[in-house]
């Protein structure tokens, strides 16, 4: 091998993981500067809020695998949080005809039917008359918060955020799993595990997970080997509805409230952490455990920026731009790959 | 192609995906991740440098309270109270219902945030 080769495999080695190299320089940053930023407590705060956000990115990977997209995500998380929160509360301002809390397994049912509803018109639209997911999401988006708005209008409410919820709802969420050197896991870690588990063994061991990779490659070629097109893009946007379902109820009762601004751009974050984990836009390409990784690394350098006191307004830019570089590093990757 | 030039290398692949009508050749890729990952460090730079968050307090329709930067995990510093006709204040709260209060003694900031005030009819 010449110098030059060399040269050249260190160049790619670096660019290639060019994210990676300034996430890990930021972190070392950081646990100089806040050394309390690598201590048990803040470990535990970022693998939690790394677990309540990755249900919403495991849904909207496998959109990302169809080379599509779906930012209706944020908007429908908001929207069944709003529905938890209105139902499973102990004052009823949305139904104030409603006596007392509705059993949290109906509530479940209920908001992953509501995700998964939303999930079936964008799935239907974008399959049947081929139109980009991102025109059809964007609608969706903008429909679902109207109707959060007017949901949060119903009864006496009048618009304002939903809070008071029912402790069995809130215990069954943020309660205790176990303890760590006195630092408490909430339940919702073990329901995000559960379905990052679940979702693992859809894309790798079904036979839908493995049609979705094909449509996501090539859906011609895809349609031509016998692959139901069509059930596969409503299924795949179906299962991303259902996780934005099951992120709604947990938000809520992590939040300990809801408004018409929970979820807002939480698409964004989920977008962002496929594309680090290595969920390709070019599509087909993806795997559950890019995911969970892309999800974390990112709530690491913003837990790590918040522990800095770097204001929001700025963290958008840095977000903003981490989008840009992992778009760029994923062209580059399948470029260069042989 | 070992020791071959970029330039002469056969036309590289074409993406697809999101990405098919994107038309750029690796060495423009390289030239953009380098600028941007740069533009990033500057970013992240900057706003460790003007750390703080901003901590806002609205009273609706009370006398206007100066607005704080506080660091991360610091306390708020006790504000002279608002007044407002016809109502007495009884303490900060995150949202403007007054459902959630803030206790001046105890909550540390860790995110910019608006306080507002609650008010008791007189």
């Amino acid at each position: 091998m010449t110098e030059k080769d060399k040269l050249k495999k260190v160049g790619d080695i670096l660019l290639n993981n060019a994210m990676y190299i300034i996430i890990a320089a930021a972190v070392v940053y950081i646990a100089i500067m806040r050394p309390a930023f690598i201590k048990l407590p803040s470990i535990v705060n970022i693998l939690s809020l790394t677990a309540a956000k990755l249900p919403i990115a495991l849904g909207i990977g496998g959109c990302i695998v169809l080379t599509g997209t779906d930012i209706s995500a944020g908007r429908v998380v908001g929207l069944t949080a709003c529905i938890s929160a209105s139902l499973l509360t102990t004052v009823f301002k949305v139904f104030p005809d409603m006596a007392s809390a509705a059993p949290l397994p109906l509530v479940l049912l209920l908001v992953i039917g509501v995700g998964a509803l939303v999930g079936f018109i964008n799935g239907f639209s974008v399959a049947k008359f081929k139109l980009h997911p991102f025109i059809v999401t964007l609608s969706t988006q903008l429909i679902v918060y109207g109707i959060i708005l007017m949901y949060l209008m119903r009864g006496v409410n009048n618009g304002q955020t939903l809070s008071g919820l029912s402790e069995n709802y809130r215990s069954f969420i943020t309660g205790t799993l176990f303890t760590i050197g006195g630092v408490a896991v909430p339940k919702y870690v073990l329901y995000s595990l559960i379905l990052t588990i679940i979702m693992w063994v859809i894309w790798n061991k079904t036979t839908f997970g493995k049609n979705m990779f094909a449509v996501g490659s090539n859906e011609e070629a895809a349609n031509v080997s016998g692959v139901n097109v069509m059930r596969t893009i409503i299924m795949v946007f179906m299962l991303a509805g259902m996780m934005y379902g099951i992120t709604g109820f947990l938000d809520g009762a992590r939040i300990a409230s809801a408004n018409a601004n929970t979820g807002l751009n939480y698409e964004c974050d989920a977008i962002a952490a496929c594309v680090i984990g290595g969920v390709s836009f070019v599509g087909g390409i993806g795997r559950i455990s890019g995911i969970v990784v892309g999800v974390l690394l990112l709530q690491i350098i913003f837990t790590g920026l918040n522990f800095l006191s770097v204001d929001a307004n700025m963290l958008y830019i840095i977000k903003g731009l981490i989008i840009l570089i992992a778009c760029a590093i994923d062209m580059r990757k399948y470029l260069v790959r042989k | 192609m070992a020791g071959q030039d970029k330039k002469n290398t056969p036309p590289q692949r074409q993406l697809r995906g999101l990405y098919s009508k994107v038309n750029i050749s690796v060495r423009s890729l390289n030239i953009i991740i380098v600028v941007l990952a740069a533009a990033l460090v500057v970013c992240m730079a900057a706003g460790v440098s003007n750390a703080g968050f901003s901590v806002r307090f609205d009273t609706v329709g009370g006398t206007t309270v100066e607005s704080q930067k506080r660091m991360y995990g610091e306390l708020i510093e006790a504000p002279d109270p608002p007044a407002r006709e016809g109502y007495v204040f009884d303490g900060w709260y995150l949202d403007q219902n007054a459902t959630r209060p803030w206790d001046l003694e105890k909550d540390v900031v860790t995110e910019s945030v608006t306080l507002y005030a609650g008010w008791r009819a007189q």
